[in-house]
């Protein structure tokens, strides 16, 4: 038999060991993994990007608002969603004092301090360099603990495969990614590939509408602005500037959206 | 013909047999409604995006929290140095393997991508409590293997066909010591990160707190496995000849369960009830499922009543210990309790979903009941892991405590795994 070190003894290096184990990870700045497998930009933070190159942001002004969901017919024609599943969806809210009706449409908020990215074993959902909340649906297993950490309800199971013709196309426009495997877990991506195809063709994502969410675009009462935070100019920026009340979900939960809701107010509050 | 008259017609007059041939059929049934989850996906079950863990994930809890008789009772056998704990030790270590098999076939089903269960081991994202668990179940997984390789080189079938094989596979006891170690470190670490995996969440208030989560994960994990250990010889011994247990240690060992279900009340309360008195978006509502709505049952008789304040009653009261009947009553619905745990902990986040802003949404009360796939295919799973455990106590001798043999000081090896030739 091998082991002929005493109880004591095996106390004592054992807690040796760890002591010097958890100073080295203390010290290490957590580069615990130099393995290439652990790829950087996935696994390594559960935080966006300190100073992205673009900040997106989405302002919903609830005021204009009538819930009339055309955003959503957009989403599903150009993310190719399956009619049972809404990236985004639209909330009837309480009224204002004077009976109007009142929604909230939720996106996906892109947290900068993204529970999701958080939990996720397999680093299937990241920051991209700009700080949008990305899912890799080639890595993504399927355990769904993601949903469950979501403060937002934002996140959906491919239960089944979707085959067949999608509803919304072509009267609310055209696919423009692949559809998702069965299997795998699905959010808004803030239509990440208009933004990428204006970019790369000098548009302005916010501003030209082949550069901006399908959602914001198909808005026909202006409801959804987007654009760049870094720039004071864009839409996003002017219209926080003017409503100082504008607020964001479940701030106390300290995930940093990146979507902001200027509130409906009533005819009163207007008048001020 | 004369094969059947021979051999199938006395077998099947063996009521072993006959329970054997029962669990057979559950488990092609699973089987079947397994095939029908990898072909027609997860839309087969009743989990929804509002409840997206259900009756899978809660029998996978259960049976790793109730596989932790392993690990406890091989560190107190080996480094703890308590040599009359280590044919139990055996025991535990096969009732432990069986239990993280049920584990992984129940998440195999579970995941969405099946194919893609490797997934965790290549893409590391170290701050997921699921990827802890990953990687640690994966691990203890293989410590297990190593672990249960004597007791299947010491089957007669192994030793008499294959005796280099068992010959090595025997061999592989003399680092059991250094298996104890790494199984206690894995353990503790994945056994209190499945309940870190729900403290964790934000979204969630009745789960979120991180230190309670996962101190009642573990503490319970402890009791129920080695409760769960304990019953099983009892039970055994009570069934058949082939299962020889020491009463003294069993008895040392429920003595024990029965203080640390006071324990775990104790864990159990601070979890729950340590909390403002005021109201608080989700976690009142979720207080409320759990102690007044669809899960008081479960919770005040299941949990409270019969998983902890009886067991305590009938362990620690000399006058109900010496009933054998009464202790193995205490000792099983210890494991019901930690079963009961772990369905009530799952679900209850889970059936109630709130608003999105505080104060000015009213919270979404989701239900979920499994589908009969699921149920059927948990059945099955279980009737796997029961018809391993019949098959080890009446095959492979697991149960062995009798013969303590006092052995030799260099090698501390367990009476039932020296060779039977040298018995």
């Amino acid at each position: 038999m091998a082991t002929k070190i005493d109880r004591r003894e095996f106390l004592k290096l054992g807690l040796a060991a760890t002591a010097t184990a958890a100073v080295g990870i203390g010290m290490s700045n957590q580069k615990l993994i130099p393995l290439p497998m652990a790829a950087p930009e996935a696994s390594t933070k559960t935080h966006g990007p300190e100073n992205p190159p673009h900040k997106w942001v989405m302002v919903i002004d609830q005021s204009k608002c009538v819930g009339c969901d055309l955003c959503l017919a957009a989403c599903h024609a150009y993310n190719d969603t399956p009619p049972n599943m809404s990236w985004s969806r639209v909330e009837e809210v309480a009224p204002t004092d004077e009976g109007k009706r009142v929604y909230r449409p939720i996106p996906c908020q892109h947290c900068q301090d993204a529970p999701c990215v958080e939990v996720c074993p397999v680093g299937a959902t990241y920051h991209r360099y700009d700080g949008l909340v990305m899912m890799d649906y080639d890595k993504c297993i399927g355990c769904r603990y993601c949903m469950l950490a979501c403060p937002y309800g934002v996140r959906h199971f491919n239960w089944e495969a979707f085959t067949g013709p999608n509803p919304d196309v072509p009267a609310a426009g055209h696919p423009e990614i692949e559809r998702r495997p069965r299997g795998v877990v699905e959010k808004c991506s803030f239509c990440v590939q208009r933004i990428d195809r204006g970019l790369a063709t000098g548009l302005k994502p916010g501003i030209d509408p082949d550069a901006t969410p399908a959602c914001v675009v198909a808005c026909t009462y202006g409801a959804r602005l987007f654009g760049d935070l870094n720039d004071p100019d864009s839409p996003v920026s002017v219209a926080l500037r003017n409503a100082p009340d504008a607020y964001r979900l479940r701030e106390e939960l300290g995930t940093d959206t990146r979507v902001y809701y200027i509130p409906a107010k009533s005819a009163e509050e207007n008048a001020l | 013909m004369t094969l059947w008259r021979r051999y199938v017609i006395p077998a099947w007059q063996q009521p072993v047999i006959r329970w054997m041939a029962f669990l057979g059929a559950l488990m092609a049934i699973g089987v079947g409604a397994a095939l029908v989850v990898f072909t027609r996906g997860l839309v087969v079950t009743n989990l929804s995006d509002l409840v997206p863990w259900g009756l899978w994930i809660s029998i996978d809890l259960s049976s790793i929290a109730l596989a932790a008789g392993a690990f406890s009772v091989s560190a107190i056998a080996y480094l703890l140095r308590r040599k009359e704990l280590q044919p139990v030790a055996k025991t535990a270590v096969y009732v432990g393997f069986v239990g993280y098999s049920i584990a992984m076939m129940m998440l195999l089903l579970d995941i969405g991508r099946p194919d893609r269960f490797w997934h965790g081991f290549v893409f590391w994202n170290i701050h997921s409590p699921l990827w802890e668990v990953t990687m640690c179940v994966g691990l203890y997984f293989s410590v297990l293997m190593m672990e249960v390789m004597p007791i299947i080189g010491h089957w007669h079938v192994v030793e008499e066909r294959f005796p280099r094989i068992s010959a090595r596979m025997v061999g592989i006891h003399r680092i059991t010591p250094v298996l104890a170690f790494v199984g206690l470190c894995l353990s503790t670490l994945h056994q209190s990160s499945l309940g870190l995996t729900y403290g964790k969440l934000i979204a969630r208030p009745i789960w979120y707190g991180p230190w309670p989560m996962a101190i009642t994960f573990y503490s319970s994990a402890i009791i129920g496995g080695v409760a769960l250990v304990t019953f099983i010889s009892l039970f055994s011994a009570k069934l058949t000849p082939h299962a020889r247990i020491n009463k003294q240690v069993l008895d040392k060992l429920a003595h024990g369960v029965g203080w640390a279900v006071l324990f775990l009340l104790v864990f159990r309360w601070w979890n729950l009830m340590s909390m403002p008195v005021g109201y608080e978006a989700g976690k009142s509502e979720a207080l409320h499922i759990l102690t007044r709505g669809r899960l008081a049952f479960n919770f005040w008789w299941l949990e409270i009543m019969l998983g902890m304040v009886m067991p305590a009653i009938l362990l620690l009261i000399p006058y109900f210990r010496r009933n054998e009947r009464l202790r193995m009553l205490a000792l099983v619905l210890v494991a019901v309790g930690v079963v009961a745990y772990r369905w009530d902990t799952n679900l209850v986040g889970q059936l109630v979903v709130f608003g999105t802003v505080p104060g000015s949404d009213v919270p979404l009360f989701t239900s979920y009941t499994p589908s009969l796939v699921e149920i059927l295919t948990g059945v099955g799973v279980i009737a796997y892991g029961l018809l391993a455990i019949t098959f080890g106590v009446r095959y492979l001798n697991v149960i062995h405590h009798g013969e303590v043999v006092e052995a030799p000081a260099e090698a501390s090896v367990p009476a039932a795994m020296v060779p039977s030739s040298s018995r």
